[in-house]
């Protein structure tokens, strides 16, 4: 679901700003973070980027391998040279190309929180929300409400299917 | 080329199956979308919203819905795709378009363009849509591989191709309650509600006959796409193929 999410708020992002990916278009790039054993794969084609849990036999053209604190530390502005500088990362391939979407990850509205805590299911997530949180207010101007169309979309996705046209009297 | 082909659990010449799709559709258009809310229990709008979700379609796409039939995606990808976007809704069947436009106009919606055609050959050219969806449709298809790599042909580069289908139960309980109620209420609500249980019953057979998620999915990378993967829903009721065109 949240792969999902991420997606969403990724092409959100792009498509309101009107972001040039040209850094990392036609790329597969890996994300894996240790410690709360998310890994995905971003493709960005068709000027979009589509985010996949699984890749069959593709050689990806950027891996980047990061433990929690420095997926928090990129969430909150860091960029990926001062996290290499402290070696808290490892990228292969053009570290061009992992900051662009270091960069649309760091900027899109997606809730870090909700994110973390699917996966460690710990309080500390909610304290990163809350520092996440204090970070967008202060630094990133707000593209209307994002986060809650994209989970309004997908609520009405999983729990809530519109009313039956059975009730809507017109047979 | 195999000389017999499944219609529901009946072997029949391949070349009559889609005479025979035609029947059940024929028949079953006028109540099609009565009978989507009684069958699934109004889920089949959940499952279509997801897909929607699922698309990753924009402002300004292009957007082709094989096998439309009533148009519920159309509708919806009309709206995803704004003014300067396009909708194609196209099915085999006149009846269901004929449905399908009487219940875009009650929506309100008039900009979707309507094409008569069999998936197994789309009148489009090569790379033409960001987006090819197929709701309920692929089941119906004689030559699902022939389908499924024309969908590949008319999507551009990095267009997405969405297969929302019947598909394998992944829980045993679950399994049972779900024989039990496709083989036994399913064409009794057919026959109560439509006055037409053979369709009904075809319909539930038909569901049975289609490939399993891992089996699709290994028909869709067959037919060109680069990465596909499926979401279940519903325990895998009904699954979500997602494929991208590399
Ligand atoms: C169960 S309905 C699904 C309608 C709609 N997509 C929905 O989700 O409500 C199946 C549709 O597939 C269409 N169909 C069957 N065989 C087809 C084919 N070979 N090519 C295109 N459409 C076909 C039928 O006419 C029918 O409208």
């Amino acid at each position: 679901m949240f792969r999902l999410a991420i997606e969403k708020a990724l092409n959100h992002l792009i498509n309101v700003n009107n972001i040039d990916l040209k850094l990392i278009d036609n790329k597969i790039i890996s994300l894996r973070v240790d410690e709360i054993d998310l890994g995905l794969f971003f493709l960005c084609l068709n000027s979009r980027i589509f985010v996949i849990e699984r890749l069959q036999n593709k050689k990806t053209d950027v891996s980047i391998v990061m433990n929690k604190a420095s997926f928090l530390a990129m969430f909150e502005g860091s960029t990926l040279e001062e996290l290499l500088e402290a070696e808290d990362i490892e990228i292969n391939g053009s570290v061009n190309t992992a900051q662009q979407l270091a960069n649309l990850l760091a900027s899109s509205s997606i809730d870090i929180e909700e994110l973390i805590s699917q996966y460690t299911g710990d309080i500390v997530a909610h304290k990163i929300g809350q520092a996440f949180r204090q970070f967008k207010e202060a630094s990133i101007s707000n593209h209307g409400s994002v986060i809650s169309n994209i989970k309004d979309e997908i609520t009405t996705a999983i729990v809530a299917p519109s009313r039956s046209k059975l009730f809507k009297g017109r047979y | 080329m195999e000389k017999t082909t499944h219609f529901g659990y009946k072997q029949v010449d391949v070349e009559k199956k889609q005479g025979l799709v035609k029947g059940v559709f024929d028949s079953v258009a006028g109540k099609y979308d009565l009978m989507n809310d009684v069958m699934s229990m109004g889920t089949h709008r959940l499952w279509k919203n997801y897909t929607i979700a699922s698309s990753n379609v924009s402002k300004g796409d292009h957007v082709l819905d094989i096998a439309g039939g009533t148009g519920d995606l159309a509708i919806k990808f009309r709206k995803k795709v704004g003014p300067t976007g396009k909708v194609i809704l196209s099915d085999i069947n006149e009846s269901m378009l004929f449905e399908g436009r009487k219940n875009l106009l009650n929506h309100g919606v008039i900009d979707v363009d309507f094409v008569q055609a069999n998936a197994e050959s789309l009148p489009f050219d090569d790379g033409t849509f960001d987006c090819v969806s197929i709701a309920f449709g692929l089941r119906n298809v004689t030559h699902k591989d022939l389908a499924l790599e024309q969908m590949f042909r008319v999507l551009k580069k990095g267009g997405t191709l969405l297969i929302l289908e019947f598909s394998k139960v992944e829980n045993q309980m679950l399994e049972k309650i779900y024989d039990l109620y496709s083989f036994n209420l399913i064409p009794k609500f057919g026959e109560f509600f439509a006055n037409d249980e053979d369709s009904y019953q075809y319909l539930a057979e038909s569901i049975r006959k289609h490939p399993d998620q891992e089996t699709l999915k290994t028909m869709v990378l067959n037919a060109g796409f680069e990465f596909c993967e499926y979401h279940n829903l519903s325990g895998g009721i009904v699954a979500l193929h997602k494929a991208i065109k590399a």
